[in-house]
């Protein structure tokens, strides 16, 4: 096991594989290798996950803030691998990183938003100001909570999944919202095929599109 | 401080860094790539939840599948809306749209 997490560590870090051996020399008395691996993934999500959520919301650029959007939903999916629910991690690439992106690329392109639109200024100062105080106001408040209390509920480690429990569940136990969830979709297609092809029937007088 | 803890504090850094963006962002388009992030963490918070306590992991595991198709509806009704702005205002600047009519 430890062999073959140094041999990785060796080919992907190279100098810093020295470094990190040492600091798993350190840790492992009170860590067993397969914990100190999955520390180390989970850090390694959290910053890419912190990467791309500040490329997302800082870029100027909104195919840029698109493509930080890309790597935030690649590390919450690696948080689905570890949380040992591959299924949702597989899900989470296509319904995101598949689906949704590709509307957001839409709704770039069809707007004339891209280097020189509207994103590329800066925003005012009271904006940053109410941005940096929305970002630290969640933190302040739910984060003691979080750190408080959440060590108090017995924790045990993910057990692997079953996807076919998860289709037995949407037939059966949890078969309404199933169709309803299938019912928002068709509306909101319908919607929004509705919006768009209104727009591009020739206005009558007097008419208020 | 348990895995538990950990992984709704990241969970917490999404819905974070996804009210920031919200604010800051001048367009329609920026303030959807917010929201997603922070429906996102949503999802990971409920997971997390679910996985690693006593709780039904099938359920928890539902409950993310039907965040994301949530996600996916409102992401197609708000390209609409996006489409039906430009046109009507020629850009889509969320503060030259505050008006209801």
């Amino acid at each position: 096991m430890r062999d073959s997490i140094n041999q990785i560590i060796d080919s992907l870090l190279g100098p810093l594989a020295g470094l990190i051996r040492s600091l798993q020399e350190w840790l492992s008395p009170i860590l067993p290798e397969a914990t100190w691996a999955a520390y180390l993934a989970f850090a390694l999500y959290v910053l890419i996950i912190l990467g791309g959520g500040f490329m997302a919301i800082l870029a100027r650029n909104l195919v840029r803030a698109m493509l930080g959007l890309v790597l935030a939903f690649l590390g919450v999916a690696g948080m689905y691998l570890l949380l040992n629910s591959p299924f949702l991690a597989f899900m989470q690439l296509l319904i995101y990183v598949g689906a949704i992106c590709v509307l957001i690329f839409f709704a770039i392109m069809l707007t004339r938003n891209t280097a020189e639109g509207e994103e590329a200024r800066f925003p005012s100062l009271p904006a940053i100001g109410y941005g940096l105080l929305a970002f630290i106001a969640p933190l302040l408040v739910c984060g003691p909570i979080i750190a408080l209390h959440s060590g108090q509920i017995d924790v045990h480690v993910p057990l692997p999944s079953d996807t076919g429990v998860l289709g037995q569940g949407l037939l059966s136990a949890y078969v309404i919202p199933f169709e309803l969830i299938s019912i928002i979709l068709l509306v909101a297609m319908a919607g929004a095929v509705y919006l768009g092809f209104r727009g591009f029937a020739p206005r009558k007088k007097g008419q208020s599109q | 401080m348990t895995t538990l803890t950990f992984f709704l504090l990241a969970a917490l850094l999404l819905l974070a860094i996804g009210l920031a963006g919200l604010i800051t962002r001048r367009t329609l388009v920026g303030m959807l790539i917010s929201v997603e992030l922070m429906l996102n963490g949503a999802g990971l918070s409920i997971v997390a939840a679910a996985k690693s306590t006593a709780a039904s992991d099938a359920l928890g595991e539902l409950a993310t599948l039907f965040v994301m198709g949530l996600a996916a509806a409102e992401a197609t009704l708000v390209l609409a809306m996006i489409l039906v702005v430009q046109r009507r205002f020629g850009k889509i600047l969320s503060e030259d749209v505050s008006l209801l009519r």
